[in-house]
């Protein structure tokens, strides 16, 4: 038994230490959105076939809504160095705050998001409350 | 021949050297190949599953041990019984592997593995904690019942799983042809773990590739397709509890509120799979991607 907890210990160690050296060596990064274009590209990976038509990007390029022809709404946003989507299916979680656009998708893991849209903010605002 | 001697414990200090390595890798040719919280979680995969394996290795053993008391052939531990069970678990485990993605109940632990975003030499440590509840034992435990030790399964097993280890990187692109041909590598594991709807649900291969050249399972790597990796939705946190049993409450969500006639079906049936049809499987992916592609014809590289 001794012997079990020992490598446990060592081998929780060596998760710790390996972890904290990804942090040291500046592993990851900071990826920012540049343009529409790129957000069409990630939604349409997530969701092969969502062919975005209305794009609306954070002004520090940390998420982005768009729309489809088919009026599904898609959330974007970072998740460490890469980027995670989901289609929007209620405006339950969604609150305007001048610029800024606040939504939770209704995943508790997937957390909430705030982005600032700027003068779009309104606009998405006001159309997201059609999503039934 | 020692029934507990595991391979793996004797390959953590190769594996930490390794991930070691590749993170200097990282840091020159490609900072963002790792993510310091992913690879927290990663690690702690293995070290939980390691964890399970202690819990649930004894019942699995007492299992393999009974089978073998019932055995169909005497095999003994001939040189040749060695190479001969290798080859036979890896078969095995192409099969486990491959229900592992095409069964539901299946995937609600393999899933575990796929959960990165990130493809490196910590991704090959997020194993299941959940294998055992899976039931994925029982596609290699026949084995026992041929006549092979369940000592020497186990061993074998165990070094299958250390020849997976280093096939998670980027860090290396391709090998020589004739190894390429035969043996799993990091260009056909890449394209395992790939989400692009063209590599989804191909190269379930362990050690040898032959298995999936064989079943029609085979893709190469393509070399104008970047590969994004992970699962079809993509989990979008870092905490450890959710992503070892994520897809165990949605399965369990999905049995509780589907008519009675269905509920059976999201156990059995492949994962993205719903009675209404509102989610889409692998196949449904591939096929609008294989559509809208005839339509628009890309140039493979």
């Amino acid at each position: 038994m001794t012997g079990l907890a020992l490598q446990f210990g060592g081998s929780l160690a060596a998760v710790l230490a390996l972890a904290w050296l990804a942090a040291k060596l500046g592993l990851g990064g900071d990826p920012r959105l540049r343009d529409p274009d790129e957000a069409r590209r990630l939604a349409d990976e997530a969701v092969c076939g969502f062919d975005a038509d209305e794009v609306a990007l954070d002004r520090a390029g940390i998420g982005a809504l768009l729309r489809d022809r088919e009026g599904r709404v898609m959330l974007i946003r970072r998740h460490g160095v890469r980027w995670v989507a989901r289609l929007l299916d209620s405006h339950a979680g969604v609150r305007l705050d001048r610029s800024f656009l606040e939504i939770a998708t209704g995943e508790r893991g997937f957390g909430t998001i705030t982005l600032d849209l700027g003068e779009q903010a309104q606009v998405w605002a006001g159309s997201l409350r059609r999503i039934k | 021949m020692p029934i507990d001697f595991k391979p793996t414990d004797y390959a953590v200090p190769a594996f930490v050297l390794l991930v070691l390595i590749e993170m200097i890798w990282a840091r020159r040719r490609a900072p963002d190949a790792y993510e310091p919280r992913d690879t927290l979680v990663s690690l702690a995969f293995g070290l939980g599953s390691t964890v399970a394996g202690l819990l649930t290795g004894g019942l699995v053993l007492a299992l393999a041990l009974w089978l073998y008391e019932n055995r169909l052939f005497e095999i003994g531990w001939a040189w040749w019984a060695w190479g001969l069970c290798f080859v036979l678990d890896d078969f095995a485990y192409y099969w486990a592997h491959r229900t592992g993605h095409r069964v539901r109940w299946f995937w609600a632990s393999h899933v575990n593995h796929h959960s990165s975003q990130h493809y490196n030499l910590s991704t090959a440590l997020r194993q299941s904690w959940t294998g055992f509840i899976a039931l994925s034992f029982i596609f290699r435990i026949p084995l026992a019942l041929i006549g092979f030790h369940p000592a020497m399964i186990a061993i074998v097993g165990g070094f299958n799983l250390i020849y997976q280890f280093w096939i998670h990187t980027e860090a290396i692109r391709r090998l020589p042809r004739w190894f390429e041909a035969v043996m799993n590598t990091p260009s056909h594991h890449r394209v395992h773990h790939a989400t692009n709807p063209v590599y989804l649900d191909r190269n379930y291969a362990g050690t040898f590739i032959i298995w999936d050249k064989l079943f029609g399972t085979y893709q190469r790597e393509l070399d104008g397709e970047r590969i994004r990796y992970g699962i079809v939705k993509q989990l979008g946190t870092f905490n450890l509890l959710w992503s070892v049993f994520h897809e165990w409450i949605g399965i369990a969500r999905d049995v509780w509120r589907a008519p009675w006639r269905h509920k059976l079906s999201y156990l059995w049936r492949p994962p993205g799979w719903s009675h209404d049809g509102g989610r889409d499987t692998s196949d449904a992916i591939r096929e609008r991607w294989r559509q809208r592609a005839e339509a628009q014809p890309v140039s493979e590289a």
